[in-house]
């Protein structure tokens, strides 16, 4: 464990787009630019808002806030749509852009990726790196549009780059070293750390630690055996002062998807009908990751009348399967013997495959002949789809399912 | 939200084709009504697949109102699929 800060050059970059998808529909539509946008998931008021653009956010609007009650802080605030090809094409560009100054790219998400020089070849390395900075920002605005702005952050590890990045928003270039590690921090809340809020920030303070500057001055051994009672204390000891303990990729453990139901007091049948759809995403997620799922879990948040207004509740249920499986139809069964106890009303719903693993085939099974078929149908349903266009082949039962959209990737950027 | 229309019209189009990034560039398109659209800017332009078959998405303004028009790479054909009016 080191106790000094890390004084080595800065070698790692971290690209941020600023309010993404808002930032993405005002390059789209130039008319936009400049004014209050509000991307949401659905067409109607009471939906969430996912993204808004800096206009908005000026104006008090946050993400998670309600369509309608941020119009009333902001009554020109434009809502609309999300479109998530567009986003994706933009990430694309981004990763395409990054790919020119190093292969060690890693996007962390939909809007953000980090460039570890370290690995780079000794010419780049040779290369100033706020230079680099400055000339992605510069081939952003060339290549994908002039309203794109991205944040850059450099720094010697991958947290302290994304803390950089966020330090002057819009459109900001900062380099965090050793030598002004304390100053930054100066200037931080506890909740400005990436990692840090809610739970964490209470543990902190319960042990007098209110700002980074204490943070990063707190004893290594009241992290680890007091604060977060693993080896996690040690690691934000090392992160904290510029050390790289981030480096590293984690195998895919889940994948599901949820959906917030378009009416309330809904009949089973309807929801059931939509819970398919989701299988059927599910699985389309498992498979093009070349695993198989053992386990399904399927969850729904309710709803009830309490006398005193509107209350809920999250219900959850979940099973193994003696064997892998990895088609639509079995997480589907599955999935529907679980929601059998759900709870009567509920206004979200969601299912996921969990105990993914690659398929081992070396073992002989006893229903080999039933597998084989299931497997050679549902990859024909699979190239059919990845030939003709997404759902051209689904079950009959989700004919009737379009209102499920397609859900912007966010987090995970396996699936683009 | 409400002044976005969605639409599926086919649309006759004035296009450039050059070279660097972008090197297809719709120039002004002509509507089913004989309106004629002198696009000023283009917003963006992203491709999407729907299946095997490409169709490039523009997102263009003429000052007034904002407009999707597609490309169908396959069949080279224009649709006009959206036109949004913000103001």
């Amino acid at each position: 464990m080191k106790n000094d800060y890390n004084h080595a050059r800065p070698m790692v970059i971290h690209i941020d787009l600023n309010s993404c998808f808002a930032t993405v529909e005002q390059q789209a539509r130039p008319r936009l630019r400049g004014r209050p946008v509000a991307i949401v998931n659905r067409r109607t008021d009471h939906t969430m808002i996912v993204t808004a653009s800096y206009e908005a956010k000026a104006m008090g609007v946050k993400l998670g806030m309600r369509l309608k009650d941020a119009k009333k802080l902001c009554p020109d605030l434009i809502g609309l749509e999300s479109d998530p090809p567009k986003y994706r094409y933009v990430y694309h560009q981004l990763m395409r852009i990054m790919q020119d100054y190093s292969a060690h790219v890693r996007m962390k998400s939909i809007d953000e990726g980090v460039i570890d020089f370290s690995e780079s070849t000794l010419a780049m390395q040779n290369r100033d790196l706020v230079d680099i900075g400055w000339e992605i920002k510069q081939r952003l605005w060339n290549e994908v549009g002039c309203a794109m702005n991205c944040n850059v952050g450099i720094a010697t590890n991958r947290f302290l780059a994304k803390t950089a990045a966020s330090l002057h928003k819009p459109n900001g270039l900062d380099v965090i070293t050793g030598d002004n590690l304390r100053d930054v921090f100066a200037t931080l809340e506890l909740t400005d750390l990436t990692g840090i809020a809610g739970q964490f920030e209470k543990r902190l303070n319960g042990v007098g630690i209110f700002t980074p500057l204490q943070f990063l001055d707190a004893d290594p051994v009241t992290l680890q055996k007091i604060v977060f009672k693993s080896i996690v204390g040690l690691e934000w000891h090392q992160r904290l002062r510029g050390w790289e303990v981030d480096k590293r990729d984690f195998p895919m453990r889940t994948a599901g998807r949820q959906y917030v139901l378009d009416g309330y007091k809904m009949p089973r049948a309807e929801v059931l009908k939509r819970l398919h759809h989701l299988c059927e995403e599910t699985g389309a997620k498992v498979r093009s990751q070349g695993l198989v799922a053992r386990g399904v879990s399927v969850h729904a948040r309710s709803y009830s009348d309490t006398g005193r207004g509107w209350g809920g509740s999250y219900w959850h249920a979940r099973s193994m399967a003696a064997v892998p499986f990895f088609s639509d139809q079995a997480i589907y069964e599955q999935a529907k013997r679980l929601f059998e106890s759900a709870p009567v009303f509920v206004k979200e719903i969601g299912v996921s495959c969990y105990e993914l693993s690659e398929p081992d085939e070396s073992q002989l099974h006893l229903f080999g002949d039933e597998l084989a078929r299931d497997k050679s149908l549902t990859n024909a349903v699979d190239q059919i789809n990845s030939r003709y266009g997404k759902r051209v082949v689904h079950s009959a039962d989700t004919l009737t399912t379009k209102m499920v959209k397609e859900k912007i990737p966010f987090g995970s950027t396996r699936y683009m | 939200m409400d002044d976005e229309t969605f639409l599926n019209e086919r649309v006759d189009v004035v296009a450039s084709f050059g070279t660097g990034l972008n090197p297809c560039a719709p120039v002004k398109f002509r509507r089913k009504n004989g309106r004629i659209i002198e696009i000023s800017e283009i917003g963006l332009r992203h491709p999407t697949t729907q299946g095997n078959r490409m169709v490039h998405m523009f997102d263009v303004t003429d000052g007034g109102a904002d407009y999707r028009l597609e490309f169908d790479a396959e069949r080279l054909t224009w649709t006009l699929s959206l036109e949004a009016d913000h103001s």
